[in-house]
């Protein structure tokens, strides 16, 4: 008979409002800020990149070859804390050798899983466009159900499996491009790019940096990035910024292929994160048209860097709301 | 609330049996406790809350009239309906507010009522009744549709609160309770709406305001029905004033009050201030002790002899007094006339083409006649009489002439000479007087010489006077007021054969912005004789204490004798302020609560119109109507979301730069934006930045409320700033105005 009587007294809700945790200010800039000293000058790309990792995107890098595209793999792994795998994409490469093979075993006449080099947390797919179709979309399938079935058996990728993969322009031979679909699947598209001759000038001066990789201390762990990308999910997004969101997609599809429901929720997402990096609680106008370029480059044309102008074209053209 | 108990005592024993009668139990509340049964909706808490809340204002004004008891019964009963909704386990406390309790307490306290005021149909019971029924329902109430009945109870009850004032201030103490009826029934129209109670009140005080102008407008055109609605029993009420008799005292009584008589408004010039005698009840009876009015009077006409250009007319607001008699300047020339604005004008001129063409004396009146209907009579006293007693404020139009003799074309009747014989020493002395005079106004005149230079002094506060008031005054205490000057003064007359009577009424006035208030401590008591054929008037007072003709009560009283505050010389800022109050007041009166049919037929003619048909008005009512109400929800600024705001200020600040030539492009964000404005006016940049920083997370950011209305108040004063520090703002503002 003892029932408690019900509990009238509510707190003031605080939902939306500072609803971020203090704003890990300090370590963000050191990750920024080491991302940078490996890839000097490439700051945009890098924080693209990270931006991308927290919003639980796939990257893909288009550039020539030497311009540091396994540098910022490496780098972004090794800043982070978490393991990575290189897979160099080749013409004769087998699906199998991506997502790994079933081998029977003659001791206990079973077959075993060999897990292949998916199951990491950072996957360096380098030259991607080199390898015929198949295999590719054996990438992009674990990429987008974050596990691979083998043999009837569905294997769970890691927590953080994050996609780096790199294709060379699309007018080299021997090439299979990527269809829009599957480029769908990559939350960013973006161009490294030539370092300015004041960098270059730099790196030749001092070296290399890839030395240093293999020296640099992680600054974070799995358990932060969780922790950082359920933050990302608080950013507040306000109406008029959705206006805007939503005008450009309007825009994108009148013109060319357009923008699907599923690029304007990545979209919201990579807001959200490039926001957090700047250690805002708040999406503005300015962080869509920041990531726009490299959210909407490759979807659009499907090359990056014809997109990335085609989408700077675009921003022009919708008004801000 | 004696007679209550054994009821609530029974209804509680039919309660307690659990297995009982199920003819009473279909009379207790159903809260709950009887188990099995599915209890009906109940009214939900916050309706409830509201409701309690509304019937409390409504309540409030009434509780200055009430008895006390009946107020403390309505407070109490909604009271424990609120503690029923916070504990509805409380047997007792349900028995009590159930309907057959709460019905006995009505029948109650209606017996109660009919104990306490000695009568039942009369407005004051009744209101007192419909008082205690609100709160009576408001106790049983347990279904939710019981609340619209409540409201259209509770907004009768705050009508009835008019019957007993309509001055401004009784219009503001209905204004909290008209804004929770608002907002009662904007709960009751949505009641699913959650939102805030101060948004709601936001709500519903900007619907009322939005509501003003047809109301307004209705106030204007709506036919009125001529007279009052209903006619009210008559309650007895004691109030203040002139009465039909007079004693030794009775006058230095009312003259303690600073209450106000009646106001005045004249058309022309303002008559001195020893001139304005304002007739009131005249008193020819007298038993030795008491003068009274006379109570066989004939009607009189109104005559006039002379020119019509010495004719003041004015308009008198008289207060209440529950007598019949009406106040004019000495001597009135015409009957008391409802005030038609409109006929005003048109009266005026045909009087003064009247007086050009002719003597101008009995056609002058009738064609005054002519304008409204009469309101009173004149007697052959001089004496004006309603057609009823005074209970409400009246307005009339009335003329006058100053004189003080009026001629009677009938002989006195013999109750002015009249003397019981208690006063034997005046008589006396009155005879020895007379036989050593040649004439009767020789006779006056020595008499107003001898209060005038015998030691007789002007005081409030005269000595108790016994059997023969008018000898001890006249020759021990010699220490009087205006009454037993005119008492006296009658009675020598008397005594000598010469027709007097004493003159009760107010004498003076004191301007008030553009008319004139006549307070109770004006009142005045003088004498009239019948010398030559006319009745003329002696004001002893005057020889005694001439400041008291000459400039007021105050003036004649020695400084240390209480004087009412208003009724003094040197006012302070409280008097002044109470003055304004009063002239607002009296505008109130005259502009709002008179306006009735006749004035809105002048409404009309005044904007030279026809007089329209009710079908007319009806459509202009519709047109405007129709088209307030396109301006009002078509404007979109009136929906106020604080989102809106923001907007409303960025846009304001886009506008600001887009003068300064700063055009914003379609796609720049503001960030983009104001970068590039800091770039064009460097000295402003900290500004632009701040600014760009609060739109920023205005806009942008979720924020709690009061965090937002912070900011928007700081976006508004940078905004000012930096309209005034931008280069060509002060250019830009000139050619704006």
């Amino acid at each position: 008979m003892n029932q408690p009587a019900p509990t009238r007294s509510r707190q003031p809700s605080s939902q939306g409002v500072a609803s971020l945790e203090r704003m890990p200010a300090a370590e963000l800039g050191e990750v920024l800020a080491q991302l940078e000293r490996i890839l000097m000058g490439k700051s945009e790309q890098t924080t693209l990149a990270l931006a991308c990792l927290l919003a639980r995107g796939h990257l893909l890098i288009e550039d020539v070859p030497g311009v540091g595209k396994t540098t910022l793999a490496h780098a972004l792994g090794a800043t982070l804390g978490l393991d990575w795998t290189r897979v160099q994409f080749t013409s004769d490469l087998l699906p199998a050798d991506v997502v790994g093979v079933s081998i029977f075993n003659s001791h206990n006449q079973q077959f075993e899983f060999k897990p292949g080099p998916v199951f990491t947390s950072i996957l360096l797919a380098d030259e991607i466009n080199r390898a015929p179709p198949k295999a590719q979309s054996a990438l992009l399938e674990a990429m987008e159900e974050r596990q691979v079935t083998v043999d009837g058996v569905s294997h769970a990728l890691a927590e953080d499996f994050f996609v780096i993969a790199t294709q060379n322009p699309g007018d080299q031979l021997g090439a299979f491009p990527l269809p829009e679909s599957q480029l769908d699947r990559f939350l960013v598209g973006l161009e490294i790019g030539y370092p300015d001759p004041a960098t270059e000038r730099a790196l030749l001066e001092h070296g290399d940096m890839r030395a240093d990789v293999a020296s640099l201390e992680p600054l974070l762990d799995a358990r932060q990035i969780q922790r950082w990308r359920k933050q990302c999910d608080k950013v507040h997004l306000s109406s008029p910024v959705l206006d805007y969101i939503q005008a450009l997609l309007l825009a994108s599809r009148t013109a060319g292929t357009g923008l699907s429901p599923r690029a304007g929720l990545s979209l919201v997402k990579l807001c959200r994160a490039f926001a957090f990096i700047q250690q805002r609680d708040h999406v503005l106008p300015d962080d869509v048209r920041h990531v726009f370029p490299a959210l909407a480059g490759h979807r659009m044309t499907g090359h990056v860097r014809s997109g990335h102008q085609h989408a700077r074209e675009l921003l022009q053209q919708v008004s801000m709301p | 609330m004696t007679q209550v108990l054994p009821e609530k005592a029974a209804a509680e024993k039919g309660f307690r049996r659990p297995t009982g009668n199920s003819r009473w139990r279909k009379w207790l509340p159903d809260l709950g406790q009887s188990r099995g049964t599915t209890p009906p909706p109940a009214m939900d808490a916050r309706t409830l809350f509201a409701l309690a809340i509304l019937l409390l204002l409504v309540q409030l004004p009434h509780l200055l009239h009430l008895p006390p008891w009946v107020s403390l019964i309505g407070a109490t009963l909604i009271g424990l309906r609120l503690v029923l909704l916070k504990r509805p386990d409380y047997p007792l406390l349900g028995t009590i507010l159930s309907p057959a309790s709460v019905t006995l307490l009505a029948i109650a306290c209606a017996w109660l009522i009919r104990v306490d005021y000695g009568y039942f149909i009369g407005r004051d019971p009744c209101v007192a009744f419909l008082f205690i029924l609100v709160a009576a329902k408001f106790a049983e109430v347990r279904r939710p549709g019981d609340a619209t009945m409540l409201l259209c109870l509770a907004a009768f009850l705050l009508l009835t609160q008019y019957f007993y004032s309509q001055t401004i201030l009784a219009a503001l103490v209905t204004l909290p309770a008209v804004i929770a009826l608002a907002h009662a029934l904007a709960i009751l129209r949505d009641p699913n709406n959650p939102a805030h109670t101060r948004e709601q009140l936001k709500l519903v005080i900007t619907l009322l305001i939005q509501g003003l102008p047809l109301a307004t407008l209705l106030f204007l055109v709506f036919p009125r029905l001529p007279g009052p609605l209903w006619s009210l029993p008559e309650d007895a009420a004691a109030s203040t004033g002139l009465s039909d008799s007079m004693s030794p005292g009775s006058i230095g009584q009312l003259s303690q009050s600073d209450a106000v008589a009646f106001r005045v408004e004249f058309d022309g010039a303002i008559p001195a201030s020893r001139d304005r005698y304002w007739r009131g009840p005249v008193l020819s009876e007298f038993d030795g002790r008491r003068w009274s009015v006379s109570p066989r009077l004939l009607e009189a006409n109104a005559r006039f002899q002379g020119e019509a250009a010495d004719i003041i007319d004015y308009t008198v607001t008289l207060q209440p007094h529950n007598q019949r008699w009406l106040f004019a300047l000495d001597a009135a020339v015409s009957l008391p006339r409802a005030d038609l604005p409109s006929t005003r004008l048109a009266n005026d001129t045909a009087v003064v083409t009247q007086t050009a063409s002719t003597m101008g004396t009995d056609q002058t009146r009738s064609g005054r006649q002519r304008a409204g209907k009469a309101m009173g009579r004149l007697m052959s006293d001089g004496q004006m009489l309603a057609t009823s007693p005074v209970t409400q404020v009246l307005r009339y139009r009335q003329s006058s002439v100053l004189l003080d003799t009026i001629s009677a074309s009938r002989q006195p009747p013999d109750s002015t000479l009249f003397l019981p014989g208690t006063n034997e020493r005046s008589s006396r002395f009155a005879m020895e007087l007379r036989q050593r005079l040649p004439s009767d106004s020789a006779y006056a005149q020595a008499i107003l010489q001898h209060f005038n230079q015998q030691p007789y002094h002007y005081t409030l506060q005269p000595q108790l006077l016994g059997d023969a008031p008018v000898d001890e005054f006249l020759f021990d205490t010699m220490a009087g007021f205006c009454e037993h000057y005119a008492a006296a003064f009658v009675v020598l007359m008397r005594s000598v054969g010469i027709p007097a009577r004493v003159v009760t009424g107010y004498l003076g006035g004191e301007m008030n912005e553009d008319y004139m208030i006549v307070r109770q401590s004006d009142a005045h008591a003088w004498a009239e004789v019948f010398i030559e054929g006319a009745w003329r008037r002696y004001d002893p007072t005057g020889a005694v204490a001439p400041s008291r003709v000459e400039q007021g009560l105050s003036a004649a009283l020695p400084d240390d004798s209480f004087v009412p505050r208003l009724a003094r010389l040197d006012k302070g800022w409280l008097s002044d302020a109470q003055l304004r109050w009063d002239a607002l007041n009296h505008q109130w009166q005259r502009l709002v609560v008179d306006f009735d049919n006749d004035t809105q037929d002048g409404l009309w003619e005044r904007l030279g119109l026809p007089k329209p048909e009710l079908w007319q008005v009806t459509a202009i009512v519709l047109a405007l109507t129709g088209l307030w109400c396109t301006v009002v929800l078509g404007v979109p600024r009136f929906s106020r979301s604080p989102m809106l705001a923001d907007e409303r200020s960025w846009q304001r600040l886009c506008e600001l730069l887009r003068r300064r030539q700063l055009v914003r492009k379609p796609a720049e964000t503001p960030a983009e934006f104001l970068q590039r404005a800091a770039l064009a006016w460097p000295a402003q940049a900290g500004r632009l930045h701040q600014l760009q920083e609060q739109f920023a997370n205005l806009r942008f950011r979720a924020l709690s409320e009061a965090e937002q209305r912070q900011r928007q108040t700081e976006v508004r004063q940078l905004l000012t700033r930096l309209r005034w520090s931008l280069p060509g703002g002060s250019e830009s503002l000139t050619t704006n105005s």
